[in-house]
């Protein structure tokens, strides 16, 4: 399945590329992300709960990224599995000058297996763009200001080799940052994807429990 | 059998406790289907967004979600040489739609409100072409439906014996009459509807469908799945009617819906409403006539050429089976002298034309029956007097007339007598007392006509049915046979040979129809076949169960076989009472046992039972007591009949009213002659609608005007004839055990011809056009009044 | 009592709490405002006895009592029956000492062949019944005049008309026994 996809947001491209290499400011924005965990350098854990009308549910996956050779260009590298789906997808993420603002464009190419993979293309890329949408608008906001950032740091603090654990704190609040260093993490389809996925997977089944027999 | 049975049937349907599809699959996700709007258009893009809000919302797929089989078109079910450039749908539209109502995509949901809400929320962009409608845009083609079909000519079939041309240019007398039908459609009280449940544990699929043929959409859906035809079930339910449009198959649903269950891993159910049905699945009878006729002073035929043009719609799956059928059952019960018959099918941008209830039979009719009333008129004979002269004799019998018939099998008549059943018409309508009558009446100002018209109707076609016969140990007889039931009484009738066959009481008699688990080999219910194949492979499969039934029991009883008979479920001795043993008690010692499990069971064990130098199952043996057997006919059998109405039209309104409906039928051997005269009365109700109520009401955009109970007016009580007079003649078929004909589609078939027979009887003009209204036929009678017009031909 | 839990049920369609007594059984269910009321016979209660053969008020498969009248179901929103008395098909059979014995109605359609699909039937017996009851002594052209408002497809009525002119003295019948 391929899905692609733009976004203004209103900060010069360095800016913006911080913006979506901080942890705390993904955990805050990526719809329904619950729990991310830095593993080793550019690769993360993370925790998904998120969806659109009946598909929810949870996911877990993980994350990995890598610059490439053209400017302010990155490949990101997602997969995971939750209930009875699977998704791994190659997301490319280009960002592009425009005056103040930058503009992002993604192109992803994802592999969905199992139920979620039965719901149609057309939902399913339509639900992926829709999470896309709702993840920029929200790093938009950080970006901009309307949202603001949590004082106190909900995150556990890091200690040599040992993972940092971002929590949520809420709708809208962000977990402070606690200098870890950071990479690139998440491309906007990655956030849209896994939180897909992990709402797909999570897709009520109604399984067993009713005999062939019965009509 | 040959008795007026009460249904077994009906205490379940009286009491509510019927099992229709949309009764089943309490815990199935539902679906709604979103059609398209417009009757040829390309598709440009489908944009899901504005669904995907809507809560229990499960999927929606495409034609871009159809992989393998599924991608390519649904099947061309019946093939022929003619059929030269055959178009059938995708189960999703791909690129374009060529009729309003054809699926685009298909939205599962918790529940069908849901999903409708999330299908009236998807926005498809379409670019609009020109639509081609009705058989005179068709044949104009000044637009196309498919691009790669020139003239949109589907087939294109001329079946010729003898110089027809010569014939009619040679005769005595020469006519041409042009005639239009127009379409109507089954419209059976029940929709289409498909449950499938997929058991992802034991990779098998079970699907429920309201169809005429579970053994067809079982292969079907087999291949477009990829599955083993072993891992598909095809259940029918009951049926709330059928009436030929529930013999396509596969519909897009019955893919989309198993393909569904299995992609989501649930339980998915589809039905139809009643808009969808009108729109979405199929109609029939739309043809335009020209008949050309040489016959002599008496009326004789010499040479018949027929040409007509057929509505197919905007695809033809069930192939050219309707024209065919037109092309051959058109010459009734008469010797046509030289024959000669030609047909063009045509696409149309409207739902796909099928069979219906008579299925290009009653065109036919329509067309010889109002020729023969033509030559009648133009000679000043009587109507019934020149059919007298033209009929097959019943010497001559079995007649072949050198036609191929839709089974792909020369057209020959089995059996028949048409001189007396039209001298058993006559008498019952009072033929002959017609003309004071009408005289009468006329001097009262009123008028009042009679029409008369003769079919003969192909029924039993092949390949074949089967049947299967069981004892159980209990006593209770299990049958099954494979084709499906749609309320023609089939668990009743078939019981009833059961009975006749093993000398069983109906009560202890089960019968299960279309379930491929219990019977896999089948073809389908049409073509008022059921009776004669399932009927004669039961009564096979029951004589099988029957001798070895007696073998068995003769040994227990120490007597031959023939010396034994089955009275009441106990084989005794004939003539000697006392020593007896019940049909369970037989199936038990058919099969030899080394445990016992319960006190009649300990009969059959080893040490009980059983020769020591002989193996406790023969060579040649089965354990139980099964029949199974298949009935396969060299050809068709052929009823006949022939209907009279009476009508009397007012002279202010021209409002038609039926006096009297007279039908004479002969469809051999009855089995039950109740269930029989139901399906007489249900067909007659079909035509009396099919002629003066229903009709199909497309613009030229292609949009169906009357898509609802509301505009297409179909009979109720107030529109049929107060009674319906019926006499029978049988003449059994020499082709099957039990002499059975087909009734099934009888009450229809003559409907359009007699109907315009009477109405030019009491109007004194020629009716050429049907169906036929009363606003229609005032105008009719103001185009006819023009001065000095000749006296109108009472043809 | 029973509380019938709607199949499928979201949580964002609001619903209402409506009582309905169904052939003298009281049930409560808590329906969306736009539930027919045949769809919460047939699915929320599984009183599938009552047929849908076009949810446009036209053919009468679906026709109900209530309070005695007969009344299209696919034309009612289920919210507008609270606190109703309906009586489906599955309602007509006899009950207590008489379980499972057919109404006259009932029995008349098995003895006149009236019946050949039966997806029609659930809404002539019902309509019938309460004609029946309105007027116990139908002539032949009166029994016409009481189906006229029912489509059948199958049986072409002859045997309908029958029926009803035989439910009619079987009640007689009865009623003398």
């Amino acid at each position: 399945m391929k899905v692609a996809g733009e976004a203004v947001l209103h900060a010069p491209v360095e800016r913006v590329w911080t913006a979506l290499r901080d942890p705390a400011v993904l955990v805050a924005t990526i719809p329904g992300c619950e729990r991310l965990v830095t593993t080793g350098p550019d690769s993360y854990d993370m925790t998904v709960t998120a969806g659109v009308a009946s598909i929810k549910g949870s996911y877990t996956g993980t994350v990995s990224l890598a610059e490439l050779p053209e400017p302010n260009t990155f490949l990101m590298k997602a997969s995971g599995a939750g209930g009875p789906g699977t998704v791994s997808a190659d997301v490319t993420v280009t960002l592009v000058e425009e005056g103040d603002a930058t503009r992002l464009r993604y192109d992803a190419d994802a592999v969905v297996g199992g139920v979620i993979g039965g719901v149609g293309q057309r939902m399913l890329a339509g639900v992926a763009k829709k999470l896309a949408g709702e993840f920029f608008a929200a790093v938009d906001e950080v970006l901009t200001g309307a949202r603001s950032m949590a004082p106190a740091p909900i995150g556990e603090a890091g200690t040599a080799g040992m993972p940092t654990v971002y929590r949520d704190a809420g709708p809208g609040r962000l977990a402070a940052r606690t200098g870890e260093p950071v990479s690139f993490i998440l491309g906007a389809v990655f956030g849209a994807a896994t939180a897909l996925a992990g709402v797909l997977v999570g897709v009520r089944v109604a399984r067993g429990g009713r005999r062939l027999d019965d009509a | 059998m040959g008795e007026p049975v009460r249904r077994v049937e009906d205490r379940r349907l009286l009491t509510g406790n019927g099992r229709y599809l949309d009764d089943l699959g309490a815990d199935a996700v539902e679906v709604a289907v979103l059609r398209s709007p417009h009757a040829h258009a390309k598709i440009l893009d489908i944009d899901v967004t504005g669904a995907l809000e809507v809560e229990g919302l499960l999927a929606i797929y495409t034609y871009d979600d159809l992989t393998g089989p599924l991608a390519d078109p649904l099947p061309l079910l019946i093939p022929h040489p003619a059929l030269t450039h055959g178009r059938t749908q995708y189960p999703l539209a791909r690129d374009e739609v060529n009729y309003v109502g054809e699926a685009v995509a298909f939205v599962v949901a918790e529940n069908r409100y849901l999903a409708e809400d999330a299908a009236e929320r998807i926005v498809v962009s379409y670019e609009v072409l020109p639509p081609v409608v009705g058989i005179t845009a068709a044949r104009a083609a000044e637009q196309l439906v498919h691009p790669d079909v020139p003239g949109n000519v589907a087939a294109h079939l001329v079946q010729e014996v003898g110089d027809a041309a010569a014939a009619i240019a040679a005769a005595p007398h020469r006519l041409e009459l042009d005639l239009t039908v127009e379409r109507s459609a089954s419209t059976p009280l029940e929709g289409r509807g498909v449950l499938a449940r997929w058991d992802a544990d034991a990779q098998r699929l079970r699907i429920w469908t309201s169809t005429q043929t579970s053994t067809g959409v079982r292969a079907a859906v087999a291949v477009k799945l990829g599955l083993d035809l072993g891992s598909v079930e095809v259940i029918t339910p009951d049926v709330g009617g059928g009436f030929g449009v529930k013999i396509v198959h596969p519909w897009p649903e019955e893919v989309l819906v198993p393909m569904a269950a299995r992609a989501l891993g649930r339980p998915v159910k589809w039905t139809e409403d009643r808009r969808e049905h009108f729109i979405s699945s199929a109609h029939e009878r739309g043809q335009q006539q020209h008949v050309e006729v040489g016959f002599d002073d008496d009326g004789r035929l010499l040479g018949l050429s027929v040409r007509f043009w057929h509505d197919h719609g905007a695809y033809i799956p069930y192939g050219l089976i309707v024209p065919i059928i037109t092309s051959t059952q058109l010459l009734g019960p008469y010797k046509p002298g030289a024959y000669r018959v030609e047909f063009e099918s045509l696409y149309t941008n409207t739902v796909i034309v099928t069979p219906y209830r008579g299925a290009g039979r009653p065109q036919g009719v329509y067309a010889m029956e109002r020729t023969m009333d033509a030559i009648a008129g133009y000679l000043g004979l009587d109507r019934a007097e020149v059919r007298e002269r033209n009929f097959i004799q019943p010497e001559e019998m079995p007649y072949d007339h050198g036609l191929i018939f839709q089974d792909g099998r020369p057209l020959v008549y089995d059996s028949g007598d048409f001189p007396a059943s039209l001298a058993k018409l006559k008498k019952l309508v009072g033929w002959d007392d017609w003309p004071a009558y009408q005289a009468a009446a006329r001097a009262e100002g009123r008028r009042v006509g009679i029409g008369l018209a003769c079919y003969v109707e192909g029924t039993g076609v092949g390949p074949y049915e089967g049947g299967h016969v069981q004892v159980e140990t209990t006593g209770k007889v299990k049958v099954a046979t494979g084709l499906t039931s749609q309320g023609q009484g089939h668990q009743t009738a078939f019981a009833q040979i059961v009975a006749d066959e093993l000398g069983v009481p109906m009560s202890d008699i089960e019968v299960v129809t279309g379930d491929t688990r219990r019977f896999p080999y089948a073809v389908g219910t049409f073509a008022s076949r059921a009776a004669v194949m399932s009927g004669s492979a039961i009564a096979l499969a029951a004589r099988a169960a029957r001798a070895k039934i007696l073998k068995v029991a003769a040994d227990a009883l120490e007597a031959e076989p023939g010396d034994l008979e089955i009275v009441e479920g106990r084989v005794r001795v004939k003539g000697s009472p006392g020593a007896e043993i019940s049909l369970g008690t037989v199936a038990v010692l058919s099969n030899p046992l080394r445990y016992a499990f319960d006190e009649a069971s300990k009969a059959a064990t080893q040490f009980v039972v059983g020769h020591p130098d002989q193996p406790p199952v023969g060579e040649d043996d089965e354990p139980g007591i099964e029949g199974r057997d298949y009935y396969s006919p060299v050809g068709s059998t052929f009823a006949n009949g022939m209907h009279a109405v009476i009508v009397e039209t007012d002279p202010d309104t021209a409002e038609i009213k039926i006096l009297r409906y007279c039908v004479v039928h002969d469809c051999g051997t009855l089995i039950n002659p109740m269930i029989v005269e139901g399906q007489v009365h249900g067909g007659v109700a079909q035509g009396v609608g099919g002629a003066l109520y229903e009709r199909m009401a497309y613009d030229e955009s292609g949009q169906l005007q009357n898509a609802s109970f509301m505009d297409f007016l179909m009979p109720y009580v107030s529109e049929v004839p107060a009674s319906i007079e019926i006499d029978h003649l049988e003449t059994p078929s020499p082709l099957n055990p039990l002499g059975i004909k087909g009734a099934g589609e009888a009450g229809v078939i003559p409907s359009a011809a007699v109907f315009a027979a009477a109405i030019s009887d009491a109007e004194g003009f020629a009716i050429t056009s049907m169906p036929i209204s009363p606003s229609e036929l005032f105008e009719l009678r103001a185009a006819h009044a023009v001065p000095g017009q000749q006296e109108g031909d009472r043809s | 009592m029973s509380e019938a839990i709607q199949p499928g049920a979201v949580q964002s369609e609001a619903r209402h709490r409506v009582a309905l007594t169904v052939n003298g059984i009281e049930h409560r269910v808590a329906v969306p405002a736009r539930r027919l009321l045949s769809d919460c016979l047939r699915h929320d209660l599984g009183l599938t006895g009552t047929h849908v053969g076009c949810e446009h008020g036209v053919c009468g498969a679906c026709t109900v009592l209530v309070g005695g009248v007969p009344m299209r179901s696919c034309l009612l929103l289920a919210v507008s029956m609270d606190g109703e008395q309906i009586t489906t098909v599955e309602g007509l059979a006899g009950t207590g000492d008489t379980a499972g014995e057919l109404s006259p109605v009932q029995q008349a359609f098995a003895e006149c062949h009236g019946l050949q699909c039966g997806f029609c039937t659930p809404g002539f017996l019902t309509t019938i019944t309460a004609g029946l009851a309105d007027n116990p002594d139908p002539t032949p052209e009166q029994a016409r005049e009481l189906i006229g408002g029912n489509l059948c497809r199958c049986t072409g009525y002859q045997n309908i008309v029958a029926a009803v002119l035989r439910a009619a003295e079987l009640t007689r019948e009865r009623g003398a026994s």
